[in-house]
């Protein structure tokens, strides 16, 4: 009991810095011991003691105020008392304040996210349809590039025909008044003709071109032409042998026998 | 208006509890001094201190059924009403920013503005300035700022034991200079 009173629980009740449970110890020390009661009483006035000597006197005009504000709800009881209005707290206000912040903050996020979104979106439209011609600019590209090696290979085709030792060129010049020039690669060995078209008017709807071999004085039909403006070397048909070629303008589809005054071009082998 | 009648504590506890406010009256000019002292060992600003005092006073006038004589004296109960109120005054937001252009005061010996110097050595304040720095530190985070023994105990980087420890005896050492 003693050892409670120098625990320095009475103290520490006495002056609020108890918990609860401290607090309700005392109180059945209190009521248990008179020493303890005594102790806390006796430490209870030397406090009030102490205070008494360390009063400060307040402000004259607030002993008034306190006056005027006890007695103003006597005063106003006849009337209906005015209603409590919780005020917010500064930390609720600045709880508030915090939220309206990050709301606001939240708001400005989200109005920029959105503008982003929209330039992104537009920017991606554009990227798009940018890529969309790009990949048919580069189709396009891919099959002129076919067609060039195609005509590459052709052209590459008949030049290795006409450097071919073995085949031989056979100029033929007009035999009218036309400018008209032809020229047949033959390949005498493999009977091959091949007919280069360097120029031939263009010939009326329903005519046709027909190459001739002259075989011992006679004409023998080697294909009808076909012009194609750019066309290189044209296979005819084989002609094992022959002393001239000649080229006259038939009927669509040829004919059995030359048309002799419609021959354009005549060359000798 | 001021007067001459002196009451024992149980009468004047009783007449509170009537709305007696001569009762009040004889109260305030008793008590408002010793309470204003202790305000302002927590809030040395006296305009700030005497709302907190005007607010106590109200309090003590409108909880007067709360107090309960067997837990102790009237004295003790104002007292702790005046603590927790200055305490909670320099946690609100309002005083710490009005605190903010102030020197921090780790010493307890805050001289009360607008008081007479000489006061400074009577009193609870004489009392505490007596304690071991140790003990004078326990209580002036204690008691004056309100901090629980855990706050202390992180604030000084001490075990909460030895802070519990210490505060008895700052405590003991307390009484023994009030008595």
């Amino acid at each position: 009991m003693q050892e409670y009173i120098e625990s320095g629980s009475i103290e520490s009740c006495v002056l609020g810095l108890a918990d609860q449970a401290e607090q309700q110890e005392l109180e059945r020390m209190c009521a248990a011991y008179p020493e303890v009661r005594a102790a806390r009483d006796a430490f209870e006035a030397s406090l009030e003691a102490s205070a008494m000597a360390g009063a400060v006197a307040p402000p004259p005009a607030l002993r008034d105020s306190i006056f005027e504000k006890i007695t103003q709800p006597e005063s106003g009881s006849l009337t209906q008392p005015a209603p409590v209005v919780e005020l917010p707290t500064p930390e609720a206000y600045s709880g508030v304040g915090w939220k309206k912040y990050l709301v606001a903050a939240s708001v400005i996020l989200l109005a920029g996210s959105a503008v982003l979104n929209i330039y992104l979106y537009n920017r991606y439209q554009q990227s798009d349809s940018l890529y969309k011609d790009l990949l048919a600019q580069q189709q396009q590209l891919a099959e002129n590039n076919n067609s060039i090696q195609t005509r590459l290979n052709e052209l590459e085709t008949d030049l290795s025909r006409i450097k071919n030792p073995n085949v031989q060129p056979i100029k033929m010049t007009a035999v009218n008044n036309t400018n008209s020039l032809t020229t047949v690669y033959w390949d005498k060995n493999a009977a091959e003709v091949y007919l280069l078209v360097n120029q031939l008017p263009k010939p009326e709807p329903g005519k046709q071109y027909q190459l001739w071999a002259i075989v011992n004085g006679k004409p023998v039909d080697a294909g009808v032409i076909d012009l194609e403006p750019g066309d290189g070397l044209v296979k005819m048909k084989n002609i094992p042998s022959a002393e001239a070629f000649a080229i006259t303008l038939e009927n669509a589809g040829g004919s059995q026998s030359p048309t002799l005054t419609a021959m354009y071009v005549l060359g000798k082998v | 208006m001021t007067t001459a009648n002196t009451y024992t504590e149980p009468e004047l506890v009783q007449l509170l509890r009537q709305k007696e406010e001569t009762a009040f009256k004889y109260l305030y000019d008793h008590y408002a001094g010793a309470l204003n002292g202790v305000i302002l060992q927590i809030i040395p600003d006296q305009a700030l201190a005497s709302d907190v005092l005007q607010e106590v006073f109200v309090n003590i006038w409108r909880r007067m059924e709360t107090y309960d004589a067997s837990k102790g004296r009237l004295f003790t109960w104002m007292l702790n009403i005046a603590r927790n109120a200055a305490i909670d005054m320099t946690r609100s937001k309002a005083y710490q920013n009005s605190q903010k252009n102030r020197e921090l005061d780790s010493d307890v010996h805050i001289q009360p503005e607008g008081t007479n110097p000489s006061l400074d050595h009577i009193g609870l304040s004489k009392v505490i300035g007596q304690l071991k720095e140790e003990h004078r530190v326990l209580i002036d985070l204690a008691y004056l700022k309100g901090y629980t023994h855990e706050e202390i105990a992180k604030l000084l980087e001490i075990p909460l034991g030895t802070v519990k420890t210490r505060i008895r005896a700052a405590l003991l050492q307390l009484r023994k200079f009030l008595t």
